[in-house]
């Protein structure tokens, strides 16, 4: 038996790693995705929801999942690029002449939808977690004037107020792209990666990972859609 | 028919090497690639020139001995077709044809189209055997082998080993080769032995003879003259990461 620190350095175990984190992130994705879609049942639903988050189990449950969350995020990236890192080097010399037969756009562009994810999800923080970016609208939820203590607050408004902002929208609508472009490549390729072989199994993944990445792509960007073009309002 | 060949030229491993541009003329549409590269090279030596150095050995698509990069693909533009299979019908007069070497950290050029395929068998040296014992040599039919046991463990020793799979991959990776190695005896009973360790082995080669990781764009099946299934790919993945966590693969 090899030492585990060589397995672990290894491509094979790293892509692993890779692999079940991103599965872990897209399942977050999936919870993430349906409680945005309460915005469409009004008002209290969203807020009394994310307030539930928030409080569930005296606040301590939230930290949990944030702590969870952050460490599949970092072995995620430091693994991608890590790998990138070491393909690129796999190949010092070019082709004059490359023909590609079964690549795609988004399996060859991973790593930079990737790199404009982690960029994404910053700014995303930024916005709707921490109020360091927009804060005008982050105030909306919890309006100091309103001397809110224990009220729930309102991040309906947050949201609504912040993408009525076309420029906010379009970052939003165009980063919902660079999801769906990752995982148009990545839902599959895990699947792949955790060395599923099933005949049924595999050609039915191949068609729903990319089906999953538009559905994932178009809910996140129907928030946004809905408040711009007027179907959701304050 | 007349082509324009722009065939990469390299003296020796520290040279650095470039594109040349030769005319050939007359080519017939029965050649084959390697044939129309021996007319070339005929010419050259009456020229008084370097013939262009490429391998070759049995020019029927089964030693995979040749191997050269044209028009951007690994073994030419038809599908499951060794260079030396590859006919000249397929070009048409006044083609230009690109032809350069495997291009891989673990594949150093040697010469022109030639390079040195020696990490491959470092890596069944790993891995790519079965132990038995010596003495008398047993029954034929004393093991005996389900059809589609014997059928999985065919296709992929199908394998010749002559290196598309890491040519056509972004990444020079060579999974598609060692998986082909690693899914033949693991398809067998004879090799359940050495399963877990041998996926170990192997893997673990592949990094240090400075092969790249599998993205799963899948270049290597769609190049490969033998066709060899991704799916062996996915196979070691799972041998690799049961044994990795204590099991058996
Ligand atoms: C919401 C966040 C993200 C999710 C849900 C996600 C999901 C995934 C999944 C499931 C895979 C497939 C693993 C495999 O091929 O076996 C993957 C691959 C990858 N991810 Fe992410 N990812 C996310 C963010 C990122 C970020 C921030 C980076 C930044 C570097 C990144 C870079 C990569 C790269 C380079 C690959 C490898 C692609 C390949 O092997 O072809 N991902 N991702
Ligand atoms: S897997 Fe296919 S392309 Fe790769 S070495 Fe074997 S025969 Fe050649
Ligand atoms: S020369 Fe043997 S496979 Fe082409």
């Amino acid at each position: 038996m090899k030492a585990f620190g060589d397995i672990w350095r290894s491509n094979l175990f790293q892509k692993w790693l890779m692999a079940v984190s991103g599965l872990l992130l897209v399942l977050f994705l999936l919870g993430h995705l349906s409680g945005n879609l309460l915005v469409f049942l009004g008002r209290e639903q969203i807020n009394e929801y994310a307030h539930g988050l928030r409080t569930m189990g005296h606040g301590m449950i939230i930290w949990v999942v944030r702590l969870g969350l952050l460490s599949f995020f970092v072995l995620h990236v430091t693994s991608a690029i890590t790998l990138a890192r070491r393909n690129r080097a796999a190949r010092p010399a070019k082709y004059h002449r490359v023909e590609s037969r079964a690549s795609t756009l988004a399996s060859r562009t991973m790593l930079y939808s990737g790199l404009l994810l982690l960029s994404y999800v910053l700014y995303h923080l930024a916005h709707f977690t921490w109020g360091a970016v927009h804060s005008e609208y982050y105030a909306q939820a919890c309006p100091p004037s309103a001397g809110c203590v224990d009220c729930i607050p309102d991040v309906y408004s947050m949201i609504v107020s912040s993408f009525q902002q076309p420029l906010i929208s379009i970052t939003y609508l165009l980063s919902m792209i660079m999801v769906g472009l990752h995982l148009n490549h990545a839902i599959a390729s895990a699947v792949q990666t955790l060395g599923v072989t099933n005949r049924r199994i595999v050609p039915v993944m191949r068609i729903l990972g990319p089906g999953l990445s538009i559905i994932i792509a178009l809910g996140f960007s129907s928030v946004p859609l809905a408040i711009i073009l007027g179907f959701v309002k304050i | 028919m007349n082509l324009r060949l722009h065939i990469w030229r390299q003296a020796g491993p520290n040279d650095t090497g470039m594109l040349k541009t030769y005319d050939v003329a007359n080519v017939s549409e029965h050649m084959s690639f390697l044939e129309m590269l021996d007319v070339l090279n005929e010419d050259l030596i009456a020229k008084g020139e370097i013939p262009v150095a490429f391998d070759h050995d049995c020019r029927e698509g089964i030693c995979g001995t040749c191997g050269m990069v044209i028009n951007g693909r690994p073994h030419g533009p038809v599908a499951r077709t060794t260079a030396c299979q590859l006919h000249m019908r397929t070009f048409k007069d006044g083609d230009e044809i690109y032809i350069e070497p495997w291009r891989a950290k673990a594949f150093p050029v040697l010469r022109d189209l030639v390079v040195d395929r020696g990490s491959f068998d470092r890596i069944i040296q790993t891995g790519g055997f079965v132990s038995v014992n010596t003495g008398n040599a047993q029954d034929g039919n004393a093991i005996p082998i389900s059809k589609p046991d014997a059928d999985r463990a065919m296709d992929a020793a199908a394998c010749i080993g002559c290196g598309a799979c890491v040519a056509a991959c972004p990444n020079s990776s060579a999974m598609l080769f060692t998986a082909a190695k690693v899914g033949h005896l693991a398809s067998l009973p004879q090799g359940q032995a050495e399963r877990s360790s041998r996926a170990m082995n192997m893997v673990l080669q592949m990094d240090a003879e400075g092969f790249g990781s599998c993205t799963n764009h899948y270049e290597c099946e769609a190049a490969c003259p033998k066709g060899i299934s991704a799916e062996f790919i996915a196979q070691m993945n799972r041998d690799f990461i049961s044994t990795t966590f204590g099991g058996k693969a």
